[in-house]
């Protein structure tokens, strides 16, 4: 396999009949913020437990940074870091002892330079002050920061994050959102799993969609929206002025429909894509329409999810 | 991207810079617990130290001899931090691993397997280790003050080490597969006190080997020296009559025999575990490793036993004899063994061999779901059967490998208490091998046959309702009256363990046995084995219907 961050090809993972992953191919390259979205049971956990080399597939071929996981694991897992959802930390440690535990596993230098590691890596996740504080002693939130930090001890090349905001307050996810976005434009590559796509849309470079173990769509979030067969967006348009104009406007325009006025608000499907948004945009403003706000409802990206889950309930 | 300056990777053998060493030093030495757990020790240790020096030294005793009396006791002490704590401790601490989740953590270190089998041996026990060594400058000071003999008590403390990484080598596999924290430690300490409680019974029947696996050998050896000089000579005494270690005539020094019996049980221990941090859901050995273990414990159960058998030092009434024989029968010069003893040994035997067989079988046996994801990955590549050695593949002609190993052990541990001196009346049955061939077959194929084709939880009610409940039963008739002995035999001879002893019975001689039991043993035997013998070609040709089934499965999903 040529070098990519994470190739996988042909993936398969089997738990007896159940087929949990089906021979799924990735390609994933260097500096990316790439999402794996997908319902529950869609085979994202499975998929990255393989990666991470906790598991072994029925068959497939992996590679991370050109490391065959199976045939040089260790070596994989020296530029590998991984956190898993509902990460676990151990009850016994203070959290500057458990961070210093993982430095040492990865041969970080002397005590000190570990030391200097472990506090620069707990002043990114904000938990420095609470050094001294027993892992057992943290908030589900402040738990999921600290697996964070030990994830970025060893400055991975590859991360694999699942859920990894799961517990966090909105101000906790921006950060985690910019500190990994930061490491992509470092070099290093970061696989997050979400099931929230709009989430990862704003996060990821491109993402994948997965359910009932096979890979439906991958790309940019556009490219995954068209994929999935899903061209219309949720928009909305708040204005100073009167609704009712702004909606008739609306109505002329070609690729409206469904339009919802809820009092200066006005909601409408608008099929197409960036470009034809942003033309949309300055159509509303050079018509004079006092447009105060002008955006994407985060639902619009969920309904593709909703509608995949609704597919697997109605097999 | 900035990169981070690394070391290579640790070689296993630095143990005092395996990072898993270094997270338990820290976990389990804080100053509170650790400093209360020091003390506790040093007070225990020190009050036995010094009531056993002053109580000794009342009557009169010298100096030096009193210096002596507290080394047992303190030995005892070391036993139970180290073997009973330590294992427990090993046990119940990779298990709490497990549960809060972290070991997965553990499992991407970038670490060897072996170093990190290596930290978690180490460093779990590592409170008991240090407590351990506190107690040794109270028996370093009782050795030099009671001029013991160095290298005795050296022997002694290298097989007391050595059997202590057995142990928590055996808590730490314990633990790998034990879900509740509690009952890994209760149960691998239980596994210490059994050892050396009702085990050395077991080696007293023959089973010569699993003294081995205790320090009562070496400890035997070196004791006369650890008691005060008086009591020295009559303890040498009856230390040259305790038979040495001889292992098929090699004679070797007892600790040194110890040492590599353990060594060798350590090195199994840590292939498994090796094996299991190295791919999580592989089988704890290989098909060649089972059944190349088996052929070792085969072997080294004959070794130690064989020997014995011309001096009469195998038998268990000998000792009786030497010990208590004036006391209890001054008229009767000569010793001769008892004809049931032939049939403890030789049921004994088999029922420990067909226990190997079982353990082994267990762990090489592949389920449906290891079966599917076997034939799936080969048909990937082209194959159209499994790798012979893959842990898919199936563990039958293993099994009967081992069986056949175990047969001509069983056989040739028969035929040498038989053809012994001792036994000029008694002679083995001409269809003994054959019928220790199949009693062994058809426990060993029918473990295989029911794990391949029904899985692990119908085993365990099969071995319930077919293993256990007919011997519960068989008990509570047989103590019921005299009237229902036969139906009891009956009843038990359906419980696999049973087999081997009944066939002892059945080869050999029935003297000793109650009327009915005798008349009854016989005819339930070779009945229960016909009906065995079926159900084994039944269950085969079922397996092979099974295996049939999930290999066509595999190409349909």
């Amino acid at each position: 396999m040529s070098e990519a961050a994470i190739e996988i090809k042909d993936l398969r993972v089997d738990y007896g009949d159940f087929v949990a992953v089906q021979d799924i191919s990735l390609r994933i390259p260097y500096g990316e913020v790439f999402g794996l979205v997908g319902p529950n049971g869609a085979g994202k956990t499975s998929t990255f437990k393989v990666l991470t080399t906790l598991m072994e597939p029925t068959y497939g071929e992996v590679s991370v940074a050109g490391f065959d996981i199976f045939e040089s694991a260790e070596e994989a897992r020296r530029i590998m870091a991984y956190m898993p959802d509902l990460a676990p930390v151990p009850a016994d440690l203070k959290l500057w002892e458990f961070l210093d535990f993982y430095a040492d596993t990865h041969r970080l230098g002397g005590r000190r330079a570990r030391r200097e590691r472990v506090d620069e890596c707990l002043r990114i996740v904000n938990l420095f002050e609470k050094r001294e504080a027993w892992c057992k002693e943290l908030s589900r939130g402040q738990t999921q920061r600290l697996v964070l930090a030990k994830t970025l001890l060893h400055r991975p090349k590859v991360l694999v994050l699942d859920e990894p905001a799961s517990g966090l307050d909105p101000l906790s996810r921006r950060e985690m959102r910019i500190a990994l976005q930061a490491l992509a434009q470092e070099g290093a590559t970061v696989l997050v799993s979400s099931h929230i796509l709009s989430e990862l849309a704003e996060m990821c470079s491109s993402l994948c969609v997965m359910n009932q173990g096979r890979l439906l769509a991958s790309g940019t979030a556009e490219e995954v929206r068209r994929e999935l067969g899903r061209a219309e967006r949720h928009l909305s348009a708040v204005t100073f002025g009167d609704p009712e104009a702004l909606a008739s406007w609306l109505r002329e325009t070609a690729g409206v429909t469904d339009l919802k006025v809820e009092g200066s608000k006005v909601g409408f499907q608008f099929a197409g894509g960036d470009v034809d948004q942003e033309g949309l945009l300055v159509g509303l403003v050079n018509a004079g329409l006092k447009v105060r706000s002008f955006e994407e409802e985060s639902s619009s990206f969920e309904d593709i999810l909703v509608r995949v889950a609704e597919g697997n309930r109605e097999v | 991207m900035n990169e981070v300056k690394r070391k290579g990777p640790l070689p296993a053998w630095m143990i005092w810079a395996n990072p898993i060493v270094r997270r338990y030093c820290r976990s389990r030495l804080r100053p509170a617990s650790f400093g209360v757990m020091l003390l506790l020790t040093i007070l225990v240790a020190g009050f036995f130290f010094f009531v056993a020096r002053e109580v000794s030294s009342r009557p009169g005793l010298a100096v030096s001899d009193a210096a002596r009396m507290p080394l047992i006791p303190l030995l005892v002490i070391q036993g139970i931090i180290l073997f009973g704590l330590g294992t427990g401790q090993t046990a119940a601490g990779i298990t709490t691993e497990a549960d809060e989740g972290v070991i997965d953590y553990q499992r991407l270190a970038p670490m060897t397997p072996l170093a990190k089998v290596v930290g978690f041996l180490f460093g779990l026990p590592i409170r008991e280790w240090l407590l351990f060594l506190a107690t040794l400058p109270f028996t370093i000071y009782s050795v030099w003050k009671g001029g013991v003999p160095v290298s005795g008590i050296l022997q002694l403390y290298a097989v007391f080490v050595m059997a202590a990484i057995l142990y928590h080598l055996t808590g730490l596999l314990a633990g790998s597969v034990m879900k509740n924290r509690r009952w890994a430690f209760l149960t691998s300490t239980g596994m210490v006190l059994l050892l050396y409680t009702i085990i050395p019974q077991a080696a007293k029947f023959g089973l010569v080997y699993l003294k081995y696996v205790t320090i009562y050998p070496v400890f035997n050896e070196v004791y006369p020296y650890l008691l005060p000089q008086p009591f020295t000579e009559g303890a040498l005494i009856y230390e040259t009559i305790i038979p040495p270690a001889r292992f098929f005539g090699l004679n070797l020094p007892q600790y040194i025999f110890t040492l590599i019996s353990q060594g060798v049980l350590s090195f199994a221990m840590i292939t498994m575990l090796w094996r299991r941090w190295r791919k999580v859901d592989c089988h704890l050995l290989g098909k060649v490793g089972a059944t190349g273990l088996f052929a070792w414990l085969q072997v080294m159960l004959l070794g130690n036993a064989l020997p014995l058998i011309a001096s009469g030092d195998l038998f268990p009434s000998r000792e009786l004899n030497r010990r208590f024989g004036r006391i209890i029968n001054p008229q009767k010069a000569s010793w001769i063994p008892e004809p049931w003893e032939a049939t403890v040994m030789v049921g004994l035997y088999g029922v420990l061999t067909l226990a190997c067989l079982w353990w082994l079988t267990f762990v090489i046996s592949s389920d449906n779901q290891g079966q599917v994801r076997g034939w799936r990955r080969a048909r990937k590549f082209g194959k159209t059967k499994l790798p012979v050695l893959s842990d898919a593949a199936t563990s039958v002609p293993w099994t009967l490998a081992m069986a056949v190993m175990g047969a001509v052990g069983w056989f040739i541990f028969a035929n040498a208490l038989t053809e012994s001196y001792w036994y000029p009346e008694l002679s083995l049955l001409a269809v003994t091998p054959v019928a220790m061939f199949l009693l062994l077959a058809c426990g060993g194929l029918g473990l295989s046959a029911l794990l391949e084709s029904v899985g692990r939880k119908v085993t365990g009610l099969v071995a319930i309702f077919v293993g256990v409940l007919p011997l519960m039963l068989g008990v509570i008739f047989a103590v019921s009256g005299d009237d229902l002995l036969a139906p009891a035999v009956w009843l038990g001879g359906i419980c696999p363990v049973s087999w081997p002893v009944y066939g002892a019975g059945v080869f050999l001689s029935e003297e000793g046995m109650p009327r009915d039991v005798a008349r009854a043993l016989p005819n339930a035997f070779w009945f229960w084995q016909g009906s065995v013998v079926l159900t084994m070609i039944w269950l085969l040709t079922k397996l092979r219907e099974a295996r049939k089934g999930i290999s066509e499965r595999s190409k349909e999903l």
